[in-house]
């Protein structure tokens, strides 16, 4: 089948052509003008042929254009989730890192109280040694089984108490290192999972001469994630470490919780360190950012500690700074987290 | 008469007429906000310059790689002007330059040229990028 889109233009010059012919004979006079009406409409009609196609070409770049655009904006898209993946990674990768510094942290820890209790039970069996070689010889005197009673009784009571102080930390690491590692959620004391926290950064805190100060009521129980908490109050305490005293000065941190009402924790962090530019500090929290790239900062810490408050607590974090005035965390989240958003 | 030199911008073409040596070209994309304001000025000055009495031998160089259709339409008017004064003894030859592998920009210039019998035109592909 054959079609033609100019059909009725080709019609038409046709019929004017005959009408051209009949013209010439009927009137001699006007056949050359009719000529060049024919020959003007014939090149109006060739000319809207080539309108045609230069209006076609337009139109198929352009949609050749918007193919492209829709091409590329998807491998945006693709580029940024791809971005978001492997930030997300890099976050998990950073929290499993901090995990691993917690169970360093605790091996520490417990090395000073069962190092104690060795040395506690290594003399007790000296002095024990010691007091069968003189009932053997039959030369033991009541003074030397006085002696022994009394070494006997300290070493035990040593023993006693590191080897509670080492379960306790142990029971006490051990619910911190679950909690992070499970995220769980369950209802648990504040003051109580506050102070394991800091007991797990003592190998951190203790040679750097900080004090930290906690001032928070004993009674407060959350319904929420403990091991998100231990989470936060770790890396603001490292992050603490890290920027607010490069000049080796022994610093002040302080930790004080109130309820601002019945349902709501009102958390602050607080350091008496160098401070921060404003231009640093409303850029804290972005992923990334650190003053300390190429120093072993990965910008990550504070990064995450906001994803952890807003995300998994469902609150607010804010800090306030100043060069030279020391910088105050203030997190604000409910006492029992929400179900959902 | 002088020369017409108008600098190309995003929408409109470069124009370089010289009419001293004949030698008139555009490039570039041509797509106008408004038609009648870039072109009445191009129109009119090759009107005057067709009009004069010498017969310089002239090349038009259509350089262009992206035009709209009130464009092409200019293109078309411009090509019957340069026809008539070809028609009458003035040698004029047409080159319409296409990108390699623009096979559409080829078949255009093809169709662009059935209506001139006395201009001299010929097609002429060039380098992607060598013109704009």
């Amino acid at each position: 089948m054959n079609f033609n889109l100019f059909a009725a233009e080709e019609q038409a010059i046709e019929k004017a052509r005959k009408l051209g012919e009949a013209l010439a004979v009927a009137a001699p006079d006007c056949a050359a003008d009719f000529e060049e009406l024919v020959e003007a409409f014939q090149r109006s009609t060739r000319e809207q042929r080539r309108l045609v196609r230069v209006s076609d070409r337009l139109q198929a770049q352009l949609g050749a254009a918007n193919q492209e655009l829709e091409r590329r904006r998807q491998e945006a898209e693709t580029a940024l989730a791809h971005l978001r993946e492997a930030q997300e990674a890099i976050i998990q990768a950073e929290k499993l890192a901090s995990l691993g510094a917690l169970v360093a942290g605790v091996a520490h820890e417990i090395n000073t109280p069962v190092g104690i209790a060795v040395s506690c039970a290594s003399h007790l069996a000296d002095a024990t040694r010691e007091l069968r070689r003189l009932s053997d010889d039959g030369t033991i005197s009541r003074g030397d089984f006085a002696r022994y009673l009394a070494t006997a009784g300290d070493t035990a009571t040593l023993i006693l108490t590191n080897c509670q102080r080492a379960a306790q930390l142990i029971t006490g690491f051990k619910q911190v290192a679950v909690d992070r590692a499970s995220a769980e959620r369950r209802r648990f004391n504040l003051s109580k999972t506050l102070q394991e926290t800091l007991a797990s950064l003592q190998p951190k805190l203790r040679p750097s001469g900080h004090t930290v100060t906690v001032l928070c009521p004993a009674d407060v129980e959350l319904d929420s994630f403990p091991g998100v908490l231990s989470q936060i109050l770790a890396n603001l305490v490292m992050n603490a470490l890290t920027h607010a005293f490069p000049d080796g000065r022994a610093g002040r941190l302080t930790l004080a919780v109130e309820l601002s009402d019945v349902n709501m924790v009102r958390l602050s962090f607080a350091d008496d360190g160098v401070g921060m530019s404003e231009d640093n500090r409303l850029r804290v929290f972005e992923p990334f950012f650190t003053t300390r790239r190429g120093h072993g900062g990965t910008g990550l810490g504070l990064h995450i500690v906001h994803n952890l408050v807003v995300g998994a607590l469902k609150g607010s974090i804010t800090v306030d700074s100043a060069i030279g005035t020391g910088t105050r965390f203030v997190l604000l989240f409910p006492r029992q987290t929400p179900e959902r958003d | 008469m002088d020369s017409l030199n108008i600098p190309g911008t995003g929408r409109t073409p470069t124009v370089a007429f010289d009419f001293a040596t004949g030698h008139l070209r555009m490039s570039g994309e041509s797509y106008p906000d408004d038609v009648a304001t870039f072109f009445g000025p191009v129109f009119t000055a090759l009107r005057a310059y067709l009009a004069e009495s010498v017969l310089i031998p002239i090349q038009f160089d259509m350089e262009l790689l992206y035009f709209n259709s009130s464009s092409a339409k200019v293109l078309m008017n411009i090509f019957q002007m340069l026809e008539s004064v070809a028609r009458v003894g003035r040698p004029v030859s047409v080159i319409w330059c296409y990108e390699d592998s623009d096979e559409s920009m080829r078949e255009l210039g093809e169709d662009f040229s059935e209506d001139l019998h006395h201009v001299a035109f010929s097609l002429r592909n060039v380098p992607v990028g060598s013109i704009g």
